[in-house]
């Protein structure tokens, strides 16, 4: 039997599945892009809405995979395939190391603390610290994929590269909700006392969680980098941090349909309004303003965990 | 050694600034414990609307004392309306909503701000008179201490005694601390939150105004998008100090620029963000509720 959500999502499959045939090269790099910040959008809300950690650093992540693919390929002349491990291993292994002093803290204490890192980051690579990062022009030229002599160069490849990492993203997520790990991360977020004294290790899942939406950021940084052939500092500030953050909180949290929508209103429509270029990020603004007022939760908010209305009834 | 009392000097000018805008963080977090993300961009405002009072109302070249003073003081009104407006529409609604509801309503409105003020000023730099303080300098042994630089620090601290004074010994005042620490419980004494509510944004957002300024005269180039960087500087100095708490805004903010100025000095200015945040997360992971902040336990 299919649920109303199901078809919605099979319909948006196949949309998606034919999208490059209908546009041309400039939309299909949003779409490209869209797909990619969609994984990246999903890796923060495994760590925002989830494990209910406040992250607002999560650019640092998917800018060290595209960093560690680019340096990789550029300075060192690996493959695009060779950096692929190390573009997801690296942002696990920092997060782990960064993360693990700090997720004790507090809420708020947190949003600031990630929102340092990010700077930090940036700072690093503008400052081209062990003289592999290009400073603040970033590295060029970074190569295409290429797999037994075939040359995935165009970006229809691109888009579907980004496609199959969406779906494995997508994959992750659905297995997430139904493991040991998403129920305990869900407890957690629900009332992290409660879960504590249910004997659920607030700081082993939380982290797990990071490290974890680290990983799959770092995949999407790598795609990201190979789609543009070049890498900029900019393109991971803390502006990018608030947007993914933003996406998530105005998407709906722990929302696969909600993360979805976050990513389309945050990149795809200021992509469509461009003409009105210094207006947008204004009306931009007021629209997160009255969105969070009208729809606190997100505008897809998620029902997992709510109590069956069957129940409810007699209720009164 | 020179160099050392100078940056001092410079330190000291720079966390009168941070104080003044972390005294309006702390203040906002302390009763609704809320980031206000929007309180930098209220800073830049503050500095773009000084310039055009100066230049339009007042015309250019005055620098009579009464007008550099009405210059302040209207000023720093426009902006306690803008601040109680802010309040109003983007923070009112969302008090019972979840929490990041309410960051993200606020990053929102810190975007309308920086972008109001884009479309208003324009996206280059404006570049604020030279004349609105005397260029006066004077050197003591080797340092040098500029007219602004003491009106910074006198002003600064005039207005950080005064607020001391207003928190701890009028009934206002009372009341503000009786509204951070318990609003069931300060509502229930007959206190209304709202009216508390609107005068921490009045006094954070005047303060905050008034940074402003001294940021215009002080390093004369202002931008749009500037208010980002001192709004977090002022929040990291307010976490440092302990956030929620007044002396320790006030004591956080002249920390870091005395720290600032230092790794300026010493160092490079290129690096001086990733030191602050350093120092930051140092402090949270040794003292999580900051240099003079109190453990409270946490109700359940």
């Amino acid at each position: 039997m299919m649920t109303k959500t199901s078809m919605i999502a099979l319909v948006l499959l196949i949309f998606m599945g034919f999208f490059p045939m209908f546009v041309d090269s400039a939309w299909l790099a949003v779409g490209t892009t869209f797909l990619v910040f969609s994984v990246v959008a999903f890796s923060q809300d495994i760590i925002l809405g989830r494990a209910g950690v406040f992250h607002m650093g999560h650019a640092l992540f998917f800018g060290l995979g595209a960093y560690t693919t680019a340096i990789l390929n550029v300075q060192f002349g690996w493959p695009i395939l060779a950096t692929w491990a190390p573009s997801v291993l690296i942002p696990m292994v920092c997060a782990f190391l960064l993360a693990g002093p700090i997720i004790h803290l507090k809420g708020d204490y947190l949003l600031v603390a990630t929102i340092g890192f990010n700077i930090i980051f940036i700072q690093i690579l503008e400052n081209d610290v062990f003289g592999l990062t290009g400073g603040p022009n970033g590295i060029f030229g970074i190569d295409i994929v290429r797999l037994f002599g075939i040359q995935f160069a165009s970006q229809t490849y691109m888009y579907y590269m980004a496609f199959i990492l969406l779906g494995i993203t997508l994959f992750i997520m659905r297995n997430l909700d139904k493991s040991k790990f998403g129920r305990a991360m869900f407890y957690i977020n629900k009332d992290e006392i409660a879960a504590q004294s249910m004997g659920i290790s607030i700081r082993y899942y939380k982290l797990y969680a990071f490290i974890l939406g680290a990983g799959i950021a770092g995949a999407a940084g790598s795609m990201f980098s190979v789609q543009y052939s070049a890498v900029s500092p900019e393109a991971f500030n803390v502006t990018q941090s608030i947007m993914f953050f933003t996406i998530v909180l105005v998407g709906g949290s722990a929302s696969l349909p909600g993360v979805l929508i976050g990513t389309f209103i945050m990149f795809v429509l200021p992509e469509v309004f461009r003409e009105f270029a210094t207006a947008r990020y204004l009306v931009f603004g007021l629209a997160m303003i009255l969105t969070m007022i009208l729809r606190p939760r997100g505008i897809w908010p998620v029902k997992f965990g709510n109590i069956p209305s069957f129940l409810k009834k007699d209720v009164k | 050694m020179d160099i050392f009392l100078q940056q001092i000097v410079n330190g000291l000018t720079i966390g009168s600034l941070y104080a003044l805008v972390a005294l309006g963080y702390t203040m906002v977090y302390g009763v609704m414990r809320l980031i206000n993300f929007a309180h930098g961009d209220l800073v830049a405002l503050s500095a773009f609307v000084g310039l055009t009072v100066y230049t339009q109302i007042f015309g250019e070249g005055i620098t009579s004392l009464v007008a550099v003073i009405a210059v302040f003081m209207f000023t720093a009104a426009i902006i306690a309306v803008v601040g109680v407006l802010l309040e109003r529409l983007a923070y009112r609604p969302l008090r019972t909503a979840p929490r990041l509801s309410a960051v993200v309503s606020a990053l929102g409105a810190g975007l309308v701000i920086q972008n109001a003020v884009m479309l208003i000023w324009g996206p280059n730099m404006k570049i604020f008179p030279s004349e609105i303080f005397p260029s006066t300098i004077w050197e003591i042994g080797g340092i040098v201490v500029t007219f602004t630089q003491v009106m910074i620090l006198g002003i600064s601290a005039m207005l950080m005694v005064t607020l001391f004074f207003f928190i701890n010994r009028t009934k206002m005042g009372t009341a503000i601390r009786a509204v951070a620490i318990d609003q069931d419980a300060a509502k229930l004494m007959g206190i209304n939150v709202n009216r508390i509510i609107m005068v921490i944004f009045i006094i954070g957002s005047a303060l905050g105004a008034v940074a402003g300024l001294f940021i215009g005269a002080y390093y004369r180039g202002i931008t749009f998008d500037m208010g980002w960087m001192y709004g977090l500087n002022a929040f990291v100095a307010a976490i440092m100090g302990g956030i929620g708490n007044i002396p320790g805004a006030m004591l956080g903010g002249l920390l870091l620029g005395l720290f600032n100025a230092m790794i300026t000095g010493y160092i490079s200015s290129q690096w001086a963000e990733t030191f602050t945040f350093i120092l930051l997360i140092v402090i949270l992971v040794f003292r999580p509720t900051g240099i003079l902040g109190e453990t409270v336990a946490e109700k359940v």
